[in-house]
């Protein structure tokens, strides 16, 4: 409408006309027969009951970030006054501070409206993980900022500061998953916090391993590392176990890009671990390792997320779930 | 605040599909149109509720007879006009990190356009896929049950618009008081089929009732509603637990890692 001939003061009056044509993809799912014909009312036309997640490929790739900030921060905190182990300190903190400013941008890249990020520290709302998380990870910047300017000599405040802010940075993200109503993150809400922990510190580890690293770094490093991904991996395959209560979940688990890239994640945290455990120590064995597991961090966040996009498009997922939990 | 709650009880067994609530909704909010095409799904070309359409008609054409119905083959419509239902525990609401899903003194659950920074949370949270984020405005958006009308003191354009009065605007209690007298009269006509969607805590503990509820003549599954929802945020605790453990966990292992031969003590 032109402004010259109405005013416009209604509460959607900013918004424009979207474009004409349905989206193929995203509103309309493609039908497979007549939506007319004689079929059971199981479901609406198999439409949607749920709205997909809006997020782009920068929030995935901020809990991979985040994951490597938290563990590094953790692992500062604990290599602090051994002086032999000084250099690996000082790259933790460097990650830890690295991860707690881009990942704030990553997420900012998301927002829909970029220049109200600093909304997000407008209120304190404890029952939402998204404003528990935005509060850590802005805490957990300011003290990582600070461990980083004063290295070695920071007080003990500011070390396990950071490294609380870290855990929480590392983990959160798993609770702020499984605490929403797609039915697949759901399903999983008690094993996604795990994983996100495990995985922020095979991350964190995977990053410190393409490194250059001496014979003791390497191994403390091996350690946090291989600790990381046994739980990572355990807890895949708990997951993988779960979905079998109802099939629509686990097809869209499997299913679409989530499906091949949760396969990769699998496949390279599994290869990562085996190359780890090959009896010979030599740089080119650590990078390979480093450098499959940082792969398969990644992987495994994309996944859940695209995975997740699936289970939204499934009302039958919903549905079932629902179904069965009133049964049981 | 002493204003009562208001609400919507939605009757779809008055409803006749004629989309008054959508048209007058849009005009009233000014909200954009969706785009023509044609969806091959009887008569609904809106699909779903939107950013951009806070009510939708909803046309289920079933091979089943209503009780007390005559047709010569099994056939009936079902209609429904479909709506934020406004929960009396928000699932939006309760996971909006900025404040900006706030609730009114009418008890509705609003969203402020001037808070809000689209970060997305409250769309994976409504367990009834209701709000959702416009990609050119950036902002999430659903029904405001006519904030501004209500602080006018009129009732809101789809309500006013219906023509058969299967939108009710009201009092919560009042509403409930009609849909408990609506259901009786028509299980008592012998459509027996006819129940109370979400209407108190007792029938969708999840969300511990709606402040827009529905009287059904099918299971919600027809309807696309959710047979069980449940506000995501209800079992926060058991993961932030889990997490604590996790948290342990690795808090553990990295001193156990430090310690390792080789990192003795100054």
């Amino acid at each position: 409408m032109s402004p010259t001939l109405a005013l416009q003061t209604g509460e959607g009056a900013a918004q424009r006309v979207k474009h004409a044509e349905p989206d193929a993809g995203g509103i309309v799912p493609l039908w497979r027969e007549v939506p007319s014909q004689p079929r059971p009312a199981q479901d609406y036309y198999r439409l949607a009951l749920l709205k997909e997640p809006v997020w782009i490929w920068s929030v995935p790739a901020y809990f991979y970030v985040g994951g490597v900030a938290g563990g590094g921060a953790v692992l500062a905190a604990a290599l602090h006054g051994k002086t032999r182990l000084r250099r690996l300190a000082a790259w933790c903190r460097l990650l830890a501070f690295l991860g707690t400013t881009v990942g704030p941008a990553l997420l900012t890249y998301d927002l829909g409206k970029m220049s109200r990020f600093l909304n997000m520290l407008r209120v304190l709302r404890p029952s939402s993980p998204m404003s528990l998380g935005s509060w850590s990870l802005a805490g957990t910047g300011m003290l990582a900022t600070l461990s980083l300017l004063q290295g070695d000599r920071s007080g003990a405040v500011t070390r396990y500061g950071t490294a609380l802010g870290g855990l929480m940075v590392a983990g959160y993200t798993g609770v702020l998953l499984g605490n929403t109503a797609n039915p697949l993150w759901r399903e999983r809400r008690l094993l996604l916090p795990l994983l996100f922990t495990s995985s922020a510190a095979a991350s964190t580890a995977g990053v410190l391993q393409l490194m250059p690293l001496d014979k003791r770094e390497e191994k403390v490093v091996q350690r946090f590392g291989m600790v990381g991904k046994a739980g990572e991996a355990a807890c895949m395959v708990a997951m993988q176990r779960s979905e079998g209560t109802v099939p629509e979940v686990a097809a869209a688990a499997r299913g679409g890009k989530g499906g091949v890239l949760w396969t990769a994640a699998k496949a390279a945290l599994v290869t990562g671990i085996l190359v780890e455990l090959l009896p010979v120590r030599s740089p080119v064995k650590r990078k390979v390792s480093g450098a499959l597991t940082t792969i398969g961090a990644n992987c495994l966040r994309f996944a859940l997320l695209e995975s997740g996009k699936s289970a939204a498009r499934e009302p039958q997922a919903t549905f079932n779930l629902q179904r069965t939990r009133m049964k049981g | 605040m002493t204003t009562p709650a208001t609400g919507f009880f939605t009757d779809t067994s008055v409803c006749i599909g004629c989309k008054a609530c959508e048209v007058a909704c849009k005009q009233w909010n000014q909200l954009p149109a969706d785009g023509d095409f044609f969806s091959g799904r009887s008569y609904d070309n809106t699909i779903h509720l939107e950013a951009t359409t806070w009510r939708h008609v909803a046309f289920i054409e079933r091979q089943a007879r209503l009780s007390g119905q005559a047709t010569s083959r099994p056939f009936s419509w079902l209609l429904m006009s479909d709506v934020c239902k406004h929960c009396e525990r928000a699932g939006c609401l309760e996971a909006c990190p900025t404040g900006a899903i706030v609730r009114t003194e009418f008890d509705t659950v609003y969203v402020q356009p001037d808070v809000c920074n689209g970060c997305g949370y409250c769309v994976v949270c409504c367990p009834f896929g209701v709000i959702n984020r416009r990609e050119d405005d950036g902002r999430a958006w659903k029904c405001t049950l006519c904030y501004d009308r209500q602080k006018a003191g009129m009732e809101p354009a789809c309500a006013k618009a219906c023509p058969t009065d299967s939108i009710t605007f009201g009092k919560l209690d009042d509403l409930k008081e009609m849909a408990r007298a609506r259901l009786q009269e028509l299980h008592r006509r012998g459509v027996t089929e006819a129940w109370l969607y979400g209407m108190s805590e007792r029938d969708q503990p999840g969300t511990e009732g709606l402040h827009a509820f529905f009287l059904l003549l099918d299971r919600p599954e027809a309807y696309n509603l959710p047979p069980d929802p449940s506000v995501p945020t209800k079992g926060v605790g058991g993961s932030w637990g889990v997490m604590a453990l996790a948290a342990a966990g690795m808090a553990a292992a990295a001193v156990v890692a430090a310690h390792s031969r080789g990192g003795e003590r100054k």
